[in-house]
Formats: structure tokens, sequence, C-alpha cells
């Protein structure tokens, strides 16, 4: 009798555990869908996602459908951001007649006024939005810069996680506008 | 024999619990650890300096306590002294001056593999003789030659003795000489 009540005890220890980790988990805010990695992210579809532009206008990734979408992760600190910046600035003049829309979203704790600053600096002629931990959640971002390459139907023909070459980027560009 | 398929199958379920509730890796990921503190004795009204030993993994850095941009977060260290020590200030190292692939041109001020942060400590002339422990945290962004990752902190802990204060009552110095 010492014995099954010892067992029941230890395996409602046990689900009570399971459902508080599961609970847990599943109040994660995230957008629509399961989370992704950038490793694994081709050919899914972009979860999408609304956040607020430096403006406070709200924008939903979805908005941007029937184009192709450069969504960049990036924060203010973050020195390989720096250096990438000024090439989706070029990219983003060279094919916006084609249909390319850069989006970044910054993961960044300083603020709209500070994030505005830095936008103003860099010269940034692109979407630039105020970015939540679980929107970067959602993309598996751990890291900065974190580019996803989006198709004008919204999935996902690649994905960058840290600065790579302004030919890659270019190179992705093309394979989300379907050009050669 | 209830009782043993129940205790068998517990590693399993609190395995499955361990990785429901950590599925983060942003948050589980460390790029700096605390190595240890220098032994440090206090004595009232004599602050005294300790050695807060840090090392950052291998392919990252951090930035110094004096980076070159304003853009860039500082690492700084925040002690909690109970209440019979107080903090009189932190001294970080100088940070290395390097250059990264992702922009070859610019210098940046960063502490890497291992650096040394010291802390000087004094404690209350009421204070009781004895061992006492300082809690606080290193505060860092790390980055690797292609990324940067978000501000963390790591914890930290070390012990201080404090000495009884001397009386003040010295004699007359006795050579070493004399047995």
């Amino acid at each position: 009798m010492k014995r099954n009540l010892a067992a029941i005890i230890v395996v409602a220890v046990v689900v009570a555990l399971m459902l508080f980790a599961g609970v847990r988990s599943s109040h994660r805010p995230r957008p629509s869908g399961p989370a992704l990695t950038p490793s694994e992210a081709r050919g899914k579809e972009a979860p999408d996602f609304a956040l607020k532009d430096l403006q406070g206008k709200q924008v939903r990734l979805s908005d941007f459908r029937g184009k192709a979408v450069l969504l960049d992760f990036w924060e203010t600190t973050c020195g390989p951001c720096k250096v990438e910046i000024p090439w989706l600035v070029e990219l983003q003049n060279q094919y916006r007649a084609q249909g390319l829309e850069i989006v970044g979203v910054a993961l960044d704790d300083s603020g709209p006024a500070n994030i505005q600053k830095f936008a103003k600096e860099m010269g940034m002629n692109y979407t630039i939005l105020q970015g939540r931990d679980a929107v970067g959640d959602a993309y598996g971002v751990i890291g900065w810069p974190t580019t996803y390459f989006i198709d004008r139907s919204g999935k996902i023909v690649d994905a960058d996680e840290g600065l790579v070459s302004r030919a890659e980027i270019e190179n992705n560009i093309k394979k989300a506008l379907s050009i050669s | 024999m209830r009782l043993k398929s129940s205790l068998l199958l517990l590693p399993l379920l609190l395995a499955y619990t361990c990785v429901a509730a950590d599925d983060n890796p942003k948050l589980s990921r460390v790029y700096v650890s605390f190595e240890g503190a220098s032994s440090a004795t206090v004595v009232p009204g004599k602050p005294s300096e300790v050695e807060l030993r840090f090392r950052v993994k291998d392919g990252y850095h951090i930035n110094s306590n004096k980076p070159k941009s304003e853009l860039l977060i500082p690492t700084t260290l925040k002690l909690e002294p109970p209440s019979d020590l107080a903090s009189e200030g932190v001294m970080y190292p100088p940070g290395k001056d390097l250059s990264f692939p992702f922009d070859p041109s610019e210098k940046l001020n960063v502490y890497s593999d291992e650096f040394t942060v010291r802390a000087k400590l004094s404690a209350d002339k009421k204070a009781s003789p004895g061992n006492f422990t300082v809690h606080g945290q290193l505060n860092y962004q790390a980055c690797s030659d292609n990324a940067c990752f978000p501000p963390k902190n790591v914890p930290l802990q070390f012990d201080v003795k404090v000495a009884r204060a001397s009386t003040g009552h010295h004699g007359t110095p006795q050579s070493p000489h004399i047995r």
C-alpha cells in the first residue's frame, strides 16, 4: 500500500513538472506558426507578424505579399550589422523597381528615438520596425545579423546567420525575386 | 514492481521536462564564465582589493569597459556587498585594440580569452570579523567574427574575510633578527 502511494506521488510530481514546462512553453508569445531555425527554413512559409515602424504605424509582414522581402534582424550595437547596412541600402535602390522590399527588424532595447537617430546616420532607406523578442524567437534568431529571403508568395528561399558577403546577399535577393 | 517501473520512467520524464522548459538557445548560451576571485582580507578602515577572473569563450570577444564607440555596450561589473562591506570602486583592465574580419578597417577595444577586473572593498568599522559573501554580476555583449549576441550577465559570488581592526597600540618595532 505504501509502495503504491509512493509510486502515485512520484508520477504526480513528474506530471506536474511536465505540465508546468508545457504551459510555460506554450505561453511564450509567438507569431503564427512554429519557430524556425535559419538553417532549416528553406521552403517554409515565413511566419507573419505585426510590428510598429519608427513612426508608430503597425506593419504586418503579409502587407508585403506580392513583393520579395529581405527580412533582416539587426541591432544598433552590432558591428557586423553596421558593415551590412550600407550594402542593404545599395541593394534596396538597385532592386526596388523589381519588387524588393527590405525590412529591418531592430531587436534593440535602446528605444525608437535611438534607432531613428542610428537609421538617419546610416542613411537607411528601407522599412525599419521596432522588434519584439517573440518575433525574433519565431525566426530562431540567436544573434545579429540574421537575414531571411522571402519570395513573392511568402515562402522562405534562403537564410543567413551572421554577416555574409555582399555577393551572397545579392544572390539570395535574386532567388527571392526569381531573377537570374 | 509498479514503483520500480515508475522510478525507471522518472529520468526519461525529467529529461523531457528539462528540454521542454529550456528550449530557447538564445537564453541558454554563455559566452563569459567567472573563473574565481583572489583571496581577500579586509580590515575595517583599510580598503582592500580583490581580483576577479573571467574567461571569454574561444571565438568570441566582448567590448571592454571603454569601447571606442558610444553605440557599443561596455562591460560593467556590479557588486552587491552585504551591509557590513562596501564597494569602493571597480578597476577594469585596458582592452585590446583588435580588428575583425567583418570590418578590418576599424579597431575595437575588446576583452578576449582571459581578463581580470579588480574591485576595492572596505569594511564598516563595526563589522564583526568573519567571512562574508559578496554577490554581483558582469554585464556584457559578446560578438563573434560575424555576429553579435544579446547582452547577457554572468552572476558571481566570492568570499571576503573581515579581520579584526588593529587597536592602534603599536609598541616599538622589533628587529626581525631578535628571537
